[in-house]
């Protein structure tokens, strides 16, 4: 590796050059059957000559469709994509992409897979090409592995394939599309390190990176800039400066204080501290159900049950970083485990604390059956259950295609069937409705009046 | 510096011609003279009054055979052409897509030997007094047999293509060619293989029966070993037809030898998974051609060469054009667009007048009554379909069980009920319907053993397959439960055979209905033994003039096709949409 280093910029980056640029782009995606999904809402972004760029953001946030936009690989519904201050038309010329999956050519050998970099640039000869390859094979070390094809070799060295397809082509710009996420950690750990290596020496002509991640710690680690993409629809939230001196320390207090402050942005999204209900005007009907139309985080009964467990088992664990660590999942995973606690009250978060709430406690200590009234209970307050509920009061069973369109009406962010599929899991468990997977019907359980008697 | 793990290397990279390089060359010079001197043949004068005589001398055999052969090689062509082009335009365009995938479905649903008639009137009228219209006639009717087959086998891998692979495809800007040659084509590769394997097996039973038939009145005989077996049938020669079968039989051993294991060992790193197979397909004549240096030697020096040639060519037109060459050409789409349009109404226009002077035919030449007719016997061979599907299935479920059960029983098995089900079933009829004759069986009854000949084998073949993919934790959780008998077939292999069953059954459907039109009719010496059947009803009005012929064989071939359509979505494909939600295994 070169240690000769490229001057990354210490002011403000708005003065150097916009290799790729959004404006006020939004993207709806036709989920079929007129039903519309907006996953981009007024994205306005640029990334810079000589910036690491990195995107934060949940699963299901958008950020992978933001890249797509990037890089023109798809179009947006509204909005601008300029690449040096000029639309750009069709895919961006100086952006290589590394994919998540890897997306190597199972038939072609890692030297023919590092080639298809190259095979647009019909101006090269048979032997620029290959010496072009062989530097990247060079590179990102992988050599003897020029015959291999991809199924032979490990996750480590597949995703070291790709980094090589993206860099032979000489891009001005590398996108990293979740690059880490399908490695082991330790693999990961290492090649993140090769990656900021590549990007701060002079070997080559990369300038810039865009990377879309959802783990924390990898965007402080090696970003220049921190973006964070809220989801629901996807819109910018935070954008955090970073110009720590590589090879960064996570121990180093600005790391510690940056790490804490995009966990505290997130969690205050996505569990923010509300003012109580108000009290149901007089004359209506009294509801159980709560006045607001929310959505559910799309998590598991067991998952739940596991929260409730872990903080009733170590009532020392009061904050949502240590569950997360607790746990083993990463961050935007656990916020959604809690949320869905606190959607049911069996959780209370102020701030960043987790407590278990005396509901929640009692429902620990009871037994099964008790377990499932009050889950039946907590799960009828919530105004998104009503719309199943409502439908099998007055009929017997109600078509899961019904049920979505009402949802996607309720919630025009959502994927409804994503947000169905949780509400079967939480109401088979609650005892309210069962879904018959060959008719594709919600219906009321039919053990359910024999269960309660016994 | 390049090192190359010992493991990974191409085995015995040799790097000189040696004996095997001799021998490839001989044997692809004696291939070519074969071709050549085989096709000569295909242009000779030809009238209809005076069918070709048939020689039924055994010396004949390698002739007829190569002659044979060559018809299957070509039709195969053009089908990889229709697959290429149709496929693709399916899975590209959604209009091409909303028009294409119904035709193929109907016309894969048509028993193909129904075409055969009517191909045989056009091309005779197109090439008169020349053989060459016999022969495209035999030709495009293979083409029939085995083309939807494949096309759809090829639309689907196109769609499945994993999107990431497109995404990288679109973020190195290849162009269409690019992306067809380095990303659909090998993606589509395995199943391509594949499929062209089965469609080729299909179109043993198409070229043998196209080879001899009877059409408005007139005896049409191409040199081949299907009119080598029909010569022999006439003159009731046992021995000359016990020597065509045994000749079909090695050409197909021989051509499943020689081209498809070879394609289907190549063809193993082209499948999508990223895991090794455990049992990867192998080829002893694919090992041979590996050893041969003079492949390698033609590559390097010849076609590199060009290669690079033809791209310096195109780097200085390149370099000509001063205009960015990243800029995406938009202009094409249009005049695509237009062509697109253009051949769209030209089809249209074609069907409407095919339709209208069809339905001219038909609708002064045969009455309500004769429909009425049409489809009682069209209900009799149903019902003789459905005893071979359920006859076949009943004696080979248990059998093709125990034989998937057994790794090694299977790996002999398999290729050998492959070869079996390719083996064209009318050519087997000789052997059979002699005992017919001499013990007097009702044809009623006794085609529906000629049917199965050749239907039973697609069971057999898919059961075996199923039962070879059971996944072992579940028959150890099994065993480890106790289950035996009765409650082990209804709780495990019953529904693990399901899915595989009702592929099978649906092609040993489709060939049974396919079968019928020879089947129903049956011919040793003199004797013609018949049975009461739609399948018999086409064999009879294709044989009969132009006129009324036309007309009951088009009323006749739109029943059969109606039965099949019919059945095909009200039974199979229900079928098979609910084995997969319920006894998918993963």
């Amino acid at each position: 590796m070169s240690t000769e280093l490229k001057s990354y910029p210490e002011t403000s980056p708005t003065k150097a050059l916009k290799i790729a640029e959004l404006r006020s782009v939004s993207k709806t995606f036709h989920l079929g059957k007129g039903r519309e999904l907006k996953v981009l809402d007024q994205i306005d972004l640029a990334v810079h000559e000589g910036e690491l760029f990195a995107l934060l953001g949940q699963s299901g946030s958008g950020k992978s469709t933001l890249l797509r936009c990037l890089t023109g690989l798809t179009e947006p519904s509204s909005g601008q994509v300029l690449c040096y201050d000029k639309p750009l038309v069709g895919v961006n010329p100086y952006a290589s992409i590394v994919f998540q999956t890897f997306a190597l050519y199972p038939w072609l050998t890692v030297e023919q897979n590092v080639e298809v970099g190259l095979i647009a640039k019909r101006n090269l000869t048979r032997a620029q090409k290959s010496e072009a390859v062989e530097k990247a094979i060079d590179l990102i070390g992988l050599n003897n592995y020029h015959s291999a094809f991809p199924r032979e070799i490990s996750g480590g060295m597949r995703q070291r394939v790709g980094i090589a397809r993206a860099l032979v082509s000489e891009p001005k710009i590398l996108c990293l599309d979740e690059a880490f996420s399908a490695l082991d950690v330790l693999t990961a750990e290492g090649l993140r390190g090769e990656v900021v290596g590549l990007w701060r020496g002079a070997s080559n002509t990369l300038s810039s990176i865009f990377m879309v991640t959802h783990n924390i710690e990898e965007a402080v680690e090696m970003a220049t800039r921190i973006c964070i993409l809220f989801p629901h629809p996807g819109r910018l939230g935070l954008i955090l400066e970073n110009n720590l001196p590589y090879p960064r320390n996570s121990n180093h207090p600005e790391f510690q204080r940056l790490m804490k402050v995009i966990h505290e942005t997130i969690t205050q999204q996505a569990l923010p501290d509300l003012p109580p209900e108000p009290p149901p005007a007089p004359g209506k009907p009294v509801s159980r159900a709560r006045t607001r139309m929310e959505s559910i985080p799309t998590v598991g009964v067991n998952q739940i049950l596991g929260l409730i467990s872990i903080l009733h088992d170590s009532p020392d664990l009061d904050n949502i970083y240590d569950v997360s660590d607790e746990i083993g999942r990463d961050f935007g995973e656990t916020i959604a485990i809690v949320k869905a606690g606190e959607i049911l009250e069996f959780v209370n978060t102020p701030k960043d604390e987790v407590k278990l709430t005396d509901l929640g406690k009692r429902f620990f200590e009871s037994d099964r059956q008790t377990r499932k009234t009050i889950f039946a209970e907590q799960v009828q307050k919530l105004r998104l259950f009503h719309i199943i509920l409502g439908y099998l009061e007055v009929q017997e069973e109600v078509s899961g295609e019904t049920v979505m369109h009402d949802i996607a009406a309720a919630l025009p962010y959502e994927n409804p069937e994503k947000i169905l599929k949780t509400m079967i899991a939480w109401g088979r468990y609650a005892g309210l409705m069962d879904f018959n997977a060959n008719t594709g019907m919600v219906v009321i359980p039919e053990d359910e009046e024999e269960e309660e008697e016994a | 510096m390049k090192f190359t793990a010992t493991q990974l290397s191409a085995p015995d990279g040799r790097r000189s011609l040696g004996w095997i390089d001799i021998v490839a060359l001989a044997a692809i010079l004696g291939l070519l003279w074969t071709i050549l001197k085989s096709s000569e043949g295909m242009v000779v004068h030809f009238d209809a009054s005076q069918p070709l005589p048939i020689s039924t001398d055994l010396v004949n055999i390698p002739y007829y055979a190569a002659r044979t052969l060559i018809r299957m090689w070509i039709a195969f062509g053009f089908s990889l052409l229709f697959t290429f082009s149709v496929g693709y335009a399916a899975a590209k365009n959604p209009i091409a897509r909303s028009i294409i995938l119904p035709f193929m479905d109907v016309m894969q649903s048509i028993p193909v030997l129904s075409f055969l008639t009517v191909f045989m009137a056009f091309f005779v009228s197109l090439f008169p007094g020349n053989l060459l219209g016999p022969e495209f006639a035999s030709i495009i009717t293979v083409f029939t047999g085995q083309v939807w087959n494949m096309a759809f086998g090829f639309y689907h891998s196109m769609v499945t293509i994993p999107q990431d692979l497109h995404e990288a495809a679109t973020n190195y800007r290849l162009s269409s060619w690019q992306r067809f040659t380095k990303l659909e084509v090998p993606a589509s590769m395995h199943s391509l293989i594949w499929n062209s394997m089965m469609s080729f097996g299909a179109g043993w039973f198409a070229v043998s029966a196209s080879e001899a038939i009877a059409v408005m009145g007139k005896n049409v005989q191409l040199p081949g070993l299907g009119s080598f077996m029909f010569a022999a049938v006439n003159q009731g020669d046992g021995w000359a037809a016990f020597w065509a079968v045994v000749t079909m039989l090695f050409v197909i051993i021989a051509t499943d030898q020689l081209v498809w294991r070879p394609l289907l060992a190549w063809a193993d790193k082209f499948k999508m998974e990223l895991t090794e197979s455990a049992h990867p397909p192998t080829s002893w004549f694919y090992n041979l051609i590996r050893r041969t240096y003079l492949f390698q030697w033609v590559t390097e020096s010849v076609l590199i060469p060009l290669a690079d040639r033809y791209q310096d060519i195109q780097r200085r037109l390149i370099a000509k054009r001063t205009e960015d060459l990243e800029r995406p050409h938009r202009s094409t789409g249009y005049f695509w667009r237009v062509v697109g349009i253009l051949l769209l109404v030209g089809l249209v226009l074609e069907v409407l007048i095919g339709a209208r002077a069809g339905f001219d035919a038909v609708y002064h030449r045969i009455s309500f009554d004769e429909i009425v007719h049409i489809f009682g016997l069209g209900f009799v061979t149903l019902g003789r379909v459905l005893a071979v599907t359920i006859l076949s299935t009943l004696i080979w479920t248990p059998i093709g069980v125990w034989i998937g059960s057994n790794p090694r029983a299977a790996r002999v098995a398999q290729p050998l009920v492959q070869i079996f089900a390719s083996f064209p079933v009318n050519m087997t009829f000789a052997l059979v319907v002699p005992l017919f004759v001499i013990y007097q069986i009702d044809m009623n009854w006794g085609c529906i053993l000629l049917i199965a000949l050749g239907a039973q084998w697609y069971i057999l073949f898919n059961v075996i397959a199923g039962a070879m993919a059971i996944p072992n934790d579940l028959k150890e959780a099994a065993k480890n439960y106790g289950l035996k008998g009765w409650p082990l077939w209804k709780t495990l292999i019953l529904p693990a055979i399901f899915p595989f069953w009702i592929t099978g059954a649906c092609t040993a459907a489709g060939g049974a209905w396919n079968a019928t039109i020879l089947a129903e009719v049956a011919t040793w010496g003199d004797k013609t033994i018949r049975a009461t059947g739609l399948g018999a009803y086409i064999a009879d009005v294709s044989a009969q003039p132009e006129g009324t012929g036309t007309a009951a064989l088009i009323c006749g071939t739109g029943v059969m096709a109606l039965f099949v359509v019919v059945i095909n979505n009200l039974v199979w494909r229900r079928l098979y949409r609910y084995a997969e939600k319920r006894f998918h295994l993963d």
